[in-house]
């Protein structure tokens, strides 16, 4: 019965997303943490999640929540930042504090998302609003 | 995995700042101490740091990334000379008037403290920050 929900496309990839968010809470926290490691690289939400992400959304595809199940976001080196400290560390302590911001905004957006789906759900079983 | 995100890094991080915060007012406090309990003028302490692999992610790909915790590696002497001047009426001094000044430069240790205590600072915000996102997710739904 609630499959209409759970399958929802929009629900799905907010799931997906949300997952991602969180892993880069993980590296950003990471990152800060490591901030005077000599030799630390910066770590981040590895770009392929993305990346598949947009080649189901282009304009044109038919999304399908098929794929979705298995892609899982995960933690990779990020080699697009390079170092410009005398030990090597490529984490910079601004970008990495705006980067949360941001993330953060993102999460609360995306957990909107889902509590949304879900009360439409509750309301549709139990004919008034929560 | 935890449900504050990477509060472990952020845990092990700020107990390491902490500790450098701690070496640093050691050695701004024995700026001007020049006999230790060895006898010797006191010699400024160095905190290094290093990363510890803390969790081995699933399906890494081949660079290997993962989460680490940091841990104070070493806290070692600074064996450089330190200043040496002339003050007969010291103490200290030896048998042509010389004392050996602690090698304890103060504007070292109040750049190091204030690099120190922002990285401290920067860590609270993450772990601020993983608070909030915790709390908002345990409101999915309601």
């Amino acid at each position: 019965m609630i499959e209409p929900v759970a399958n929802n496309i929009n629900y799905q990839l907010a799931r997906k997303l949300l997952d991602a968010s969180v892993m880069r809470q993980e590296a950003i926290a990471n990152n800060i943490a490591n901030v005077d490691t000599p030799g630390y690289r910066r770590l981040d939400v590895a770009a392929d999640f993305g990346q598949t992400l947009r080649a189901q959304f282009a304009p044109g595809a038919t999304p399908r929540a098929g794929p979705l199940d298995s892609l899982r976001p995960r933690l990779a080196v990020d080699n697009t930042v390079h170092s410009v400290r005398p030990d090597g560390n490529s984490v910079e302590l601004e970008s990495e504090l705006m980067a949360m911001g941001r993330n953060r905004v993102d999460h609360e957006f995306l957990t909107e998302l889902v509590s949304r789906n879900i009360k439409q759900l509750k309301m549709a079983i139990s004919g008034h609003a929560a | 995995m935890d449900i504050l995100s990477g509060i472990a890094s952020t845990d092990s991080a700020l107990t390491a700042q902490r500790t450098r915060l701690d070496v640093i007012a050691q050695n701004i406090a024995n700026a001007h101490t020049t006999r230790g309990p060895d006898g010797l003028p006191y010699q400024r302490r160095v905190v290094s740091f290093a990363s510890e692999m803390q969790r081995a992610q699933q399906s890494f790909g081949s660079n290997g990334a993962g989460l680490s915790t940091v841990r104070v590696s070493e806290i070692s002497n600074d064996t450089t000379p330190g200043q040496r001047i002339n003050d007969p009426t010291s103490p200290d001094a030896d048998s042509r008037g010389m004392v050996t000044l602690p090698n304890v430069n103060l504007a070292f240790e109040m750049v190091d403290l204030i690099s120190a205590s922002r990285a401290y600072e920067a860590n609270l915000t993450v772990a601020k920050n993983s608070r909030q996102m915790a709390l908002k997710t345990l409101e999915i739904g309601k």
